[in-house]
């Protein structure tokens, strides 16, 4: 299945790890185009290890990753970051001391030659999160954590990339930031993104994606199509997640 | 009084130059580069050098200043990158910029003797009567190159897309190299302005210096101490450190004794880091927080 030409991500053999201790091992998987795939792992797991492999972040990394049909293994972040893979980094991470609007378009640097393509996306931005752009003059960390997960989204989407890796955008938001994450994890996907949502939510991620992955001490140990998994598949996947 | 407001200003801008220096190269790259002091000898030596075989003062000028941002560079690419490449978290960058200091000083030391060497007089044999002061062209020069090298830093901090991005780099490189900043780059660019500012420093400073190879130490530890003063995180923060220190230490020389600007600095600098440990300009010190709680005080007692 993973030759299939229509992946936006394909992932083979990935081991990688800090200081010469791999933490995650032999990893398989892929993203379709337009596809929302959700990894889903307990604490420790190596789900933010296997971001940071695609990003590039993680320097110890063997195996191939493949994203529209470019191996990014060996490259660096800053050549990934030019429309390949764009990430909303685990506790969000804005920059600190600027503004909302000046965190978008740092998001855009890439773009930054195209001015109207760049407005365009801004635009789209603001449509998306309203309250982003009510506050788009505000200093960005100074925002709510609700509000401060749309402004990275925004980051995310602002450079416009073939894939889209969110690390656990729901950690520390209150439910009613939650209920409004899922809506918008949702337009995006309907916007025909290619989508890697790493959750230890699994209610949001059966309700956003559609196929996930289970990993477990750095390797893939289940996978499934969201809609295949009823309660009982519900209660195996909480037990793993412990 | 004027005269020794306007000496330690003008004082205080070598210091904050050479500051500024060591807050642009630790902004981006979060390293002391402890061979700052010797950039700025580099330029005075090699502008006394080079005008002393012939070359017209400008030349000298010119050259030197390249000399300093170049070397500057140099330093990043042999002392810095290795070691930062081998652990990114290690201080090994410490031994590093301290050893490549004493190579750069020892090296020009044998090619230039330890004697003084005259320095153009240039603009400094001018002199510019103030109501109260005297001043000559030199120094006026440099109290506008530090009001200049401030404003230009702020404008493209605050203002540009490379100034912005420069500050992402500065609180989060990870996470501005995933949207494409080369971080790199901007170290590379980190260091050649910190050679620049320094090699500034030592043409302003070089008239009442003349150059010998050991001024390195002297204004290096001044730059520091100024740096401390004002505090790290900001370059423009560092000027505001070297100006406050040049006015107290002019202020000691003349009001407590001759030599009080050896001790004195040492005495302000242990002062700041009880008194405001992040330096007298960053946000959240305790110098602050003790002013906000004297003015919210004053305000809660009117309500
Ligand atoms: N910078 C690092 N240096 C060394 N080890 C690390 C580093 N970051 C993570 N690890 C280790 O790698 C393993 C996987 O961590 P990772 O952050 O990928 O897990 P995770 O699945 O994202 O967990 P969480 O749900 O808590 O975010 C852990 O054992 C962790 O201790
Ligand atoms: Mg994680």
């Amino acid at each position: 299945m993973s030759n299939t030409i229509d992946n936006t991500l394909v992932v083979e053999g990935l081991s990688g790890g800090y200081d010469r201790f791999d933490v995650i091992h032999d990893i398989a998987f892929r993203v379709g185009r337009g596809e929302a795939v959700a990894l889903l792992g307990p604490n420790g797991a190596g789900k933010s290890t296997v971001l940071r492999a695609i990003t590039g972040l993680l320097k110890h990394r063997r195996g191939t990753v493949t994203i529209d049909g470019t191996n990014v293994v060996g490259m660096g972040p800053h050549q990934i970051s030019r429309g390949l893979a764009a990430m909303v980094p685990e506790g969000r991470r804005l920059f600190v001391g600027q503004s909302v609007e000046d965190n978008l378009r740092l998001g855009g640097m890439r773009l930054r030659k195209d001015r109207a393509r760049t407005d365009q996306l801004l635009q789209s931005v603001y449509d998306l999160f309203p309250v982003v752009e009510r506050y788009k003059a505000r200093e960005a960390t100074a925002l709510s954590g609700g509000e401060q997960q749309m402004v990275a989204i925004g980051r995310m989407m602002m450079s416009d990339p073939s894939l889209m890796l969110l690390d656990e955008p729901s950690l520390g938001l209150a439910p009613l930031a939650i209920a409004d994450l899922i809506t918008a994890l949702q337009q995006l996907r309907e916007r025909k993104s290619s989508i890697l949502l790493v959750e230890q939510r699994v209610d949001i991620a059966l309700e956003v994606c559609d196929r996930i992955y289970v990993l477990s001490e750095g390797r893939i140990v289940d996978e499934g199509r969201a809609s295949d998994i009823g309660t009982e598949g519900r209660a195996l996947i909480d037990a793993y997640l412990g | 009084m004027l005269q020794v407001l306007l000496s330690g200003l003008t004082v205080g801008t070598i210091y904050g130059l050479v500051a500024m220096a060591f807050a642009v190269v630790f902004y981006v790259t979060k390293v002391v580069n402890f061979a700052t002091g010797q950039l700025l000898m580099v330029s005075i030596l090699l502008t006394a050098g080079l005008v002393r075989l012939g070359l017209p003062d400008w030349l000298g000028v010119g050259i030197a200043l390249i000399a300093s941002t170049v070397l500057g560079v140099i330093i990043y690419f042999v002392a810095v990158r290795p070691v930062l490449k081998f652990d990114r978290f290690s201080f090994a960058w410490l031994v590093s910029t301290l050893g490549i200091a004493i190579v750069i000083q020892a090296t020009f030391a044998i090619i230039f003797g330890p004697a003084s060497q005259p320095f153009p007089r240039g603009l400094h044999q001018i002199p510019v009567h103030l109501p109260g002061a005297t001043l000559t062209v030199q120094e006026i020069l440099t109290l506008v190159v530090g009001a200049l090298a401030v404003l230009g830093w702020e404008l493209v901090r605050r203002k540009t897309l490379v100034g912005k991005l420069g500050m992402a780099i500065s609180t989060d490189p990870e996470i501005a190299s995933t949207f494409g900043a080369n971080v790199t780059a901007y170290a590379v660019g980190a260091f050649a302005i910190g050679g620049f500012l320094a090699g500034l420093a030592g043409i302003l400073v070089g008239p009442i210096t003349y150059g010998n190879p050991y001024l390195g130490d002297t204004y290096g530890i001044s730059g520091f101490i100024a740096l401390m003063i004002g505090g790290i995180q900001r370059p423009a923060a560092a000027m505001g450190g070297g100006l406050i220190l040049g006015v107290l230490s002019i202020a000691a020389n003349s009001y407590i004794g001759a030599q009080a600007s050896d001790w004195f600095p040492f005495v302000l600098v242990l002062l700041v880091l009880l008194l405001a440990p992040n330096g007298v300009f960053a946000s959240g010190d305790s110098l602050r927080k003790l002013f906000r709680r004297r003015s919210s005080l004053t305000v809660g007692g009117r309500a």
